[in-house]
Order: structure tokens, then sequence, then C-alpha cells
């Protein structure tokens, strides 16, 4: 079956029950996505179809029904995305493996909401975990994320 | 007599035809017809069905494994704008896509997930709440009590109550027995039991 993954075309040779997840990492060599759990249950796999976040390690690929966007697949071609730079400007990682679903996550939130109160906030990433407990930081980010992306940054 | 006219004087006959029968020979007695709706409210109230139709803005997990019901986690909810589609960022169908995971604990799927109006509620109702609520077109989707039984029949979401995935106990009976019981049921005055 053929993907549009971060505006480019994909050949993907396999079970259509096969998570999404799997095809990204192990057939089309996109690393960002990462796995946590396998059940949709921490959010590291987060990517984006046409615009909603999904959690890849769930889906299977016969349900993918639209363009899949990954965390390569957010910054423009010299600038970072907000999320992303807000992400470095607060340091928010610490280890740093759920941070592509967490931003992920993020973009979706600042795409409906672009000026989310913390309840907003905690209303989207919910279903994103941070074993390292950055949560304030992770909060933070997204508000500077909201002020950059406001002011066209 | 114009065709049009035979045509009209036919149906006009058979529907009073119909209805004459209806009103001498009930489907069903008045026992039997709460009998019929105690099987609905089986269904209605089962873990599958009432999780999703809740007063407030929280779904609930239940099943062997949780002990008590528990609210869905992730701070999962019907959605600010009282969608019952979720929050932004955090929709349902960001986890619950078109067929049930197959691992255990995996997000079970069904088309157009989603949380039930907050006016149909059945978590926690009794029989009566439920049987008034069903009927009233203000806490039903504006449904007569036909359109509800094939809503019932038909609703890909309503038929995952049926077929919910290993691991989780299906609501009593199928989609099918449901709807024929809806329609006994409300062939015989749709009674409610009382309090």
């Amino acid at each position: 079956m053929r993907l549009t993954v971060n505006g480019r075309p994909v050949e993907i040779e396999a079970d259509p029950e096969m998570p999404l997840l799997w095809a990204l990492r192990d057939i089309a060599g996109i690393l960002g996505p990462k796995f946590g759990c396998g059940i949709a249950a921490c959010g590291a796999c987060t990517v984006h179809v046409d615009g909603t976040p999904v959690r890849s390690c769930a889906l299977p690929l016969g349900q993918v029904n639209g363009a899949v966007t990954t965390i390569e697949g957010i910054a423009s071609e010299d600038r970072l995305h907000p999320v992303q730079q807000a992400w470095l400007e607060e340091q928010v990682a610490q280890c740093g493996y759920c941070q592509a679903g967490q931003i992920m996550t993020a973009v979706a939130l600042l795409d409906e909401i672009p000026e989310p109160t913390d309840q907003d906030i905690d209303n989207a990433m919910g279903g994103n975990l941070c074993r390292c407990g950055t949560y304030p930081k992770i909060r933070a980010a997204i508000h500077k994320a909201a002020a950059l992306k406001l002011a066209g940054l | 007599m114009s065709s049009a006219t035979t045509l009209l004087t036919a149906a006009a006959i058979s529907i009073f035809a119909l209805g004459y029968a209806s009103a001498q020979e009930p489907a069903l007695q008045p026992g039997e017809a709460l009998a019929e709706w105690a099987g609905i409210y089986a269904v209605l109230s089962h873990p599958r069905c009432a999780n999703c139709h809740v007063e407030d803005d929280r779904p609930r997990w239940s099943g062997p494994h949780y002990g008590a019901t528990r609210v869905h986690g992730f701070n999962v909810q019907r959605g600010t704008d009282g969608s019952g589609l979720g929050n932004p960022g955090l929709r349902c169908t960001t986890c619950h896509f078109e067929s049930n995971s197959k691992d255990l604990h995996g997000p079970p799927g069904a088309e157009n997930w989603h949380l039930a109006p907050a006016e149909m509620v059945w978590w926690q109702k009794s029989s009566a709440q439920i049987c008034a609520q069903i009927k009233d077109p203000t806490r039903n989707g504006g449904r007569s009590l036909e359109e509800i039984a094939r809503h019932v029949r038909d609703d890909k979401l309503v038929g995952w109550g049926w077929e919910p995935g290993a691991g989780r106990e299906p609501a009593p009976g199928s989609a099918e027995e449901t709807y024929l019981a809806l329609e006994r049921w409300a062939d015989a005055g749709a009674p409610c039991p009382v309090e």
C-alpha cells in the first residue's frame, strides 16, 4: 500500500493488520515515533493522520485513511516548529523518550486552541505519559510555543 | 373510481385493519411486555453500553481486572464543546479505531467511537428511569421507538457492545434480539416499570 508520510509517498509491503508504528520504524526507517507500551496507553508513538493525533502503535495500517505526519515532518526547511523551539528553550526533555509524542499532541492542541489555558493543556496531554515527570516544563513549553506561534516565530 | 382513489381506499382499509388487529390482539400481555422491557434494560444497563452513557464528562472502565468501575484513564473527557468526541489533542479516535485491538488492555474499536450525549444517561440509573428516558424524544435523540429499535440493530458503535473484543464481557443477547424485543415492547404499548 502507499502511504503519504511527511508529504512524501512511501510504499509499504505489509500485512494491513501491522501497526502503523511498525511500518514507520521498521520499513520506512522513520524513527522519531517511539515504541512505549504497544497498547495506546502512553503516547510515545503519537503521530498525526490528517492533523489528528493517533497512537500509531495501535492503529492498523489498513485503517490509515489520510496523510501521516511524524515529528520529522513538522519543522519547515529553515525553522523548527514553535513547539520544538519552545521545548528547547524550556529544556523540557530529561530522558527525552516521550518527547516526540508529547510534541505531536501539543502541535495538534495549538492547531485547534491557539492560546490554551492550563486546563486545555491538561485535557489534551493526559494520554502522553512522562516517566521523568517533566509535566511542569511541558506545560510551560506549550504556553511558550503558543506565544511563539502567535508571534509568527 | 380512479385507480389512485382505489389505491388510497385500499391503503386506508389496510391501516384500519392493522389498527383494529392491534387493538384486538395486543402482541403481548402487560406482564409479558414488562418482562420484555426487563430484558432490554439488562442490555442498556450493561457496562458495555452504560459505561459510555454517563451523566458527567467521564466515560467509565469496568471489568474483572478493574475491581470496581472507575473513570477512564488519561484524563479522557466528553469534550469541552459537549460533542462527546473528546478534547482537542485527545479525541476518542486518537486511540479508538475501527476495530478492537487484539492486545490485552489494548483499545477497543468501532466506527465513530464517541460518548453518548449527556441527556442519554443510563449509568447507575434504574430500570424505570432508563425506560422513561428512552421514550422521551428530548432525551433519546429525537427518535421514535421504531427508530430506536433500528438504531440498536444497525449502528456499528452500538453493535460493538455485543462484540467488545477479548477480555470484555459482551452485552446480553444480540443486536437483532434486542431490536426484536424493542419492537415487541413498543407494539405492546411500551410500558415502564414503576419504582
